[in-house]
């Protein structure tokens, strides 16, 4: 009878208090269950998306390496890291916050300014147009990448948050409660007895004299 | 809405290349302690929202990632390098993904 919750008084308030405490333990149980199970479709389904977003990304870097590649071959290397470094394209996160099943996940969305002309037209070469724009498609692929993933990550966390709270009420709280109405139910039913008995006892012996 | 940077840690084209994107913040680190401590350099910046490694980086400080992966901010992200994905990714996400749910997930 270890379950029973320490400092438990055998009474009728007690008995009362302890059925609604029950009743709450139920409902959030059972709130908390379809929570989890609608958590797991919705990670489910950004799991299929994280699929295809990275395919994409996979894609459109390794066009960006081809393009990197000729555009070195053609101004050579050290002229197109120096481009680079120079280069005037600025690039802002903006982040987010968006509520799904009351996990915030964040919405990242890029800004990139470009200046009108970022580097040298005159010093550098098609190839090098080339490159820096697949490199910036390539960002935004990436970026959506982050955003897919980090939610995938969340809603994983708070799947782990949720069943250990399932599991807590169902292995723990539930049990130790039940428990306890039991105890008290019995302790009253006994007592009860002990009373009917008592005044039993006392009328017979009233009787007798 | 809050503005945040765009960190990369990679080999010299995948840097050279993102820095034409607009990327703010790189490294080329030469040794896997480099890299970890660059990783946790960018980690603790609170300017810097999304860090962006390459697979071929990440696999000797695979731990650190996964460590580091349990805060929401920033985001660390592996991208596959000039060779293509190794797979390092995969993995990663997976154990992410084996921790919270407790079951292996194919992706």
């Amino acid at each position: 009878m270890s379950k029973i919750i320490p400092g438990t008084k055998a009474t009728r308030m007690e008995l009362l208090r302890f059925k609604s405490r029950m009743r709450l333990a139920e409902r959030g149980h059972d709130l908390l269950k379809e929570k989890c199970d609608s958590l797991t479709m919705e990670f489910f389904n950004a799991i299929a998306e994280i699929r295809s977003v990275r395919a994409a990304v996979e894609s459109l870097l390794s066009e960006a390496f081809t393009a990197l590649t000729q555009a070195k071959m053609v101004m050579g290397p050290a002229r197109v890291f120096e481009f680079a470094e120079a280069s005037g394209t600025d690039a802002e996160l903006m982040i987010s916050p968006r509520s799904l099943m009351g996990v915030r996940v964040p919405v990242i969305s890029l800004e990139q300014h470009t200046p009108e002309v970022p580097y040298s037209m005159i010093d550098s070469t098609a190839q090098f147009d080339e490159m820096a724009a697949t490199f910036k498609k390539a960002l935004t692929a990436i970026i959506r990448l982050a955003e897919v993933e980090s939610t995938v990550k969340r809603l994983a966390l708070e799947i782990e948050r949720t069943k250990r709270r399932v599991s807590a009420l169902e292995n723990t709280v539930l049990p130790r409660l039940e428990a306890t109405v039991h105890f008290v139910k019995l302790a009253l039913e006994e007592r009860e007895r002990e009373d009917f008995f008592r005044i039993r006892m006392i009328r017979e012996r009233l009787e007798g004299y | 809405m809050v503005g945040a940077k765009i960190a990369v840690i990679g080999d010299r084209d995948t840097v050279v290349g993102l820095k034409m994107a607009g990327v703010h913040e790189s490294a080329v680190p030469k040794s896997p302690e480099e890299t970890r401590r660059r990783l946790v350099d960018y980690f603790r910046d609170p300017g810097v929202g999304l860090i962006l490694i390459t697979e071929r980086l990440a696999e000797p400080v695979e731990d650190t990632i996964l460590e580091l992966s349990r805060a929401p901010v920033p985001v660390i992200l592996l991208i596959p390098d000039r060779d293509g994905s190794t797979g390092v990714h995969d993995h990663v996400v997976r154990e992410l993904i084996r921790r919270a749910v407790g079951i292996e997930v194919k992706i």
